[in-house]
């Protein structure tokens, strides 16, 4: 049995993807931020899809030390279920911000969330992921259009919320880009999700202001989440890892210009910085 | 230069952190929680190329200060800045509230910002000297269901005020900054949210506020009040009788915390 860990479970996009792959018959370890969600998505999950396995761990991924708590719990669930294997993470957990906000590190709130929560956490994870695992990203069509704001990232020049939060899009491709660069020779496959528009509350949770009131009437336009859903079962599911980078509803879709490995190396270097760690190289990983 | 800043595992610690380091500064950070102080220094110390030295305090502890002051000169550091950021609040009125909870109000916005500031002046580097108050908008009016917090907040306006002539000769200059809202937390995002349009608008973005609030005390100014809407707000409090302005006040807290504590 496949088993995937989808992080921002309990509601929206991350939930219907919990909800789609337990009915192919993966396990599904959800991640949410508060034990409360955690406990209802979990029991709303075990009612759709009865004879799912389904396991949910909570924890604020804006914190790294709960990254890291939350990647010691799964890989312990991992050794007793599946000797250690994870065929699939999905870093779907994100955030919409009104304001310039900082986590406890002092980074910007979705800089910190969008991208480099599921960094440290597919970091952590690697050792379980090589040989054959995929690592699929929420990202957005929104990142097309959008440059690195490399001068000044967290943007504390002058805030630009949307801007900020195409940017953090734009980190999810050039993240799947430099992971597939550095180890698709390990058999390990990555992939940047457009799910379009859809039906969410990712506007609604302590994003405030302008970009809250906007999002309120925006999303009704969306489709609903099961939709998108159905494209990370699609790449998850597959005998084969599917071809191509950036995936929407219809298929593999050709990314923004800007995806390119210069820019995908400079934030790979950048995130490390930022969160403390190194990835290894192919041969660390080999021996 | 190293820049002391009090309550810098906050929102508005870690900007004016982050912004300090921005410009150079090597940092002294203090803070109550010391797992908070420990990843702000992590997070400044890798993204700049800044000394930053962090020390865990109960500012409202005479021997906590007094050994962050000898743990500062022990590091040979001597300070050029210090921004009195540490501050408390307790929403409720006044009945609602313990009485220790209204009493920390005012030893630690005012008593411990006193302590600090008259101990920090013995510990200062060679050139001028940089002080910054935090205060509030609220310290302009009489704040029903806030009296404590904006009181303790006008106090140190007043005295900041005040202490800025009487240490001028001595090359400190001192800014008070007296802002509106400020989304620090996911707190205060929902209290924003709860004051519907005009939280939006008396609203300040952390980034330009740091910025500013630097920018201003180095250049002499002793006080700045962000946004355009905060300043006619202030005005117009200035011009309508207090007791009027308290009943003003009251109608609008009472109807915004209500609304708060049911979204």
């Amino acid at each position: 049995m496949k088993t995937v860990v989808v992080t921002g479970a309990t509601s929206g996009i991350g939930f219907e993807v919990c909800a789609a792959l337990l009915k192919s018959g993966c396990r599904v370890i959800g991640l949410g931020r508060s034990a409360e969600n955690a406990r209802a998505a979990e029991e709303k999950l075990r009612g759709c899809v009865p004879a799912g396995d389904i396991t949910f761990f909570h924890g604020d991924l804006m914190l790294p030390s709960e990254v890291r708590a939350l990647a010691v719990k799964i890989k312990e669930e991992l050794e007793k279920t599946s000797g250690g294997r994870l065929h699939a993470l999905v870093n779907n957990a994100g955030c919409v911000r009104n304001w310039y906000m900082t986590t406890p590190e002092g980074y910007e709130h979705q800089l910190a969330l969008n991208h480099l929560a599921g960094f440290l956490l597919t970091h952590e994870l690697l050792p379980n992921l090589l040989e054959g695992g995929r690592v699929v990203m929420t990202s957005s069509g929104s990142h097309r259009m959008m440059r690195m704001h490399w001068q000044d990232v967290m943007y504390e020049r002058r805030y630009r919320p949307l801007m900020a939060y195409k940017q953090s899009k734009l980190c999810n491709m050039l993240f799947a880009y430099g992971l597939n660069d550095r180890y698709a020779g390990l058999g390990l496959r990555a992939y940047g999700v457009d799910p379009g528009l859809v039906r969410t509350e990712i506007g609604s949770k302590n994003t405030g202001g302008l970009v809250g009131f906007v999002w309120a009437r925006r999303k009704k336009h969306g489709v609903d989440p099961s939709v998108p859903a159905e494209i990370y079962a699609r790449l998850i599911g597959a005998e084969t890892a599917p071809d191509g980078l950036c995936h929407d509803i219809r298929g593999p879709r050709a990314a923004s210009r800007q995806v390119g490995r210069r820019n995908a190396e400079r934030l790979f270097e950048l995130s490390e910085k930022l969160c403390g760690i190194k990835f290894g190289g192919i041969e660390s990983c080999m021996s | 230069m190293y820049v002391l800043i009090t309550g810098a595992a906050g929102g508005l610690g870690r900007a004016f952190a982050n912004e300090c380091a921005k410009r150079g500064y090597d940092l002294y950070l203090t803070d109550i929680s010391g797992p908070g102080l420990e990843r702000i220094g992590h997070g400044i110390t890798r993204r700049y190329g800044v000394r930053v030295l962090t020390r865990q305090c109960d500012l409202t502890r005479d021997d906590d200060v007094a050994g962050l002051f000898d743990d500062a000169a022990e590091n040979g550091v001597k300070f050029g800045m210090l921004l009195n950021v540490a501050g408390v609040d307790f929403e409720g009125g006044f009945r609602e509230r313990r009485a220790d909870e209204l009493l920390k109000i005012v030893r630690l916005n005012v008593e411990a910002t006193l302590r600090m500031t008259h101990k920090v002046l013995n510990y200062r580097a060679e050139g001028p000297f940089y002080l910054v108050f935090v205060s509030s908008l609220a310290s302009f009016y009489p704040m029903p269901l806030k009296a404590t917090y904006a009181a303790s907040k006008s106090f140190l306006r007043e005295f900041a005020c005040a202490l800025g002539e009487e240490l001028r000769p001595l090359g400190v200059r001192v800014l008070t900054l007296c802002p509106g809202g400020l989304p620090t937390n996911d707190d205060a995002i929902s209290g924003i949210t709860a004051q519907g349009f005009w939280g939006d608008v008396t609203t300040n973005s952390l980034e330009k506020v740091t910025r500013r609030t630097i920018s201003r005390v180095l250049k002499g100014y002793s006080i700045y009040i962000p946004g355009l809407v905060n300043w006619l707000f202030r005005l117009a409090g200035a011009l309508v009788p207090r007791p009027l302005l308290a009943r003003l006040l009251y109608a609008r807290w009472s109807g915004a915390q209500k609304e708060w504590l049911t979204v």
